[in-house]
């Protein structure tokens, strides 16, 4: 799929078409940190990159190829984390190349797997109550609240929070499995 | 699926996010502590005003224990995304909380 299919209406200031590329877009941005993920905090990097890239999407002038966005997202991440690594003087990474990066950010995107959704959503149903509080906390928060927060929020002390948090994760990774669905490592970590 | 619930398992210097490391501690055989990389994977950052602004933990994290706060991320926000209605990660939400000024 291109996520360029989504350019117009984001040009337009629709923030939902903004989300929809950001749904295809995403992973692969992140990707492309991955070697800096030592010396700065992508997740950081990424969020402002996202953000930047809704900024600057008005001025954007698509090659022909694509997913254009995405590779432009790309840049601006790239570039955000070469200048994040020279403010925090943290030392360069080897094995930054932006060419492969930006070739990630060729490939079609893939469209979600209504099946794996489904399992997902399942197994997540046969969670224990305090596992599952604490999974729905965060994702309702959305990145909004920190942890501190949200362990107060459910009456729990941090690190409560956390052990559920991390039960709740586990949990879903062993149903998957079981499942035969395969599930990334560090997921059931 | 079964198991108990997680509820009761802070106890005096259980070696929480900032106390004593045991298992899985930077002290510990563990590497690093796994409840330091689960709160750090998460999508919870400040919002940044002059410059970036990083999870307050994340500097508490080894090299190898931010390496796989980048990989704990990467997996939960894939499966945030299918758990979403709209398929959108808590990453993605953020962002457009921040883009709709919601945050």
């Amino acid at each position: 799929m291109d996520l360029d299919v989504h350019l117009a209406a984001i040009v337009g200031g629709d923030p939902r078409a903004f989300g929809s590329w950001m749904s295809g877009a995403e992973p692969r941005v992140r990707d492309s940190l991955r070697s800096f993920a030592q010396v700065i905090d992508v997740e950081a990097v990424l969020q402002e990159t996202l953000l930047r890239t809704w900024q600057v999407a008005p001025r954007f002038v698509a090659d022909g190829r694509p997913n254009g966005l995405v590779r432009m997202a790309i840049r601006i991440g790239r570039n955000l984390a070469v200048s994040e690594v020279r403010r925090t003087k943290a030392t360069p990474t080897e094995g930054d190349d932006l060419e492969t990066a930006l070739a990630a950010g060729d490939r079609p995107a893939s469209v979600p797997d209504p099946m794996l959704r489904k399992a997902i959503a399942e197994c997540r149903d046969k969670l224990p109550a305090r596992p599952r509080q604490a999974l729905d906390a965060r994702l309702a928060s959305a990145g909004g609240q920190d942890d501190d927060d949200l362990a107060t929020g459910l009456h729990m002390k941090l690190n409560t929070f956390l052990q559920n948090f991390t039960r709740a994760r586990q949990l879903i990774a062993d149903c998957l499995h079981k499942r035969g669905v395969t599930v990334d490592l560090e997921l059931g970590a | 699926m079964t198991g108990d619930d997680d509820d009761n398992h802070d106890s005096p210097g259980d070696g929480g996010p900032r106390g004593p490391r045991g298992p899985g501690g930077p002290g510990g055989p563990g590497g690093d502590d796994e409840l330091l990389i689960e709160q750090v994977a998460s999508a919870y950052r400040p919002v940044p005003r002059d410059e970036l602004r990083y999870h307050p933990r994340w500097h508490d994290l080894s090299a190898a224990g931010r390496e796989r706060a980048f990989a704990r991320a990467g997996a939960l926000r894939a499966l945030e995304a299918a758990l979403d209605p709209d398929g959108l990660s808590t990453t993605a939400r953020a962002v457009l909380a921040r883009i709709t000024g919601q945050r």
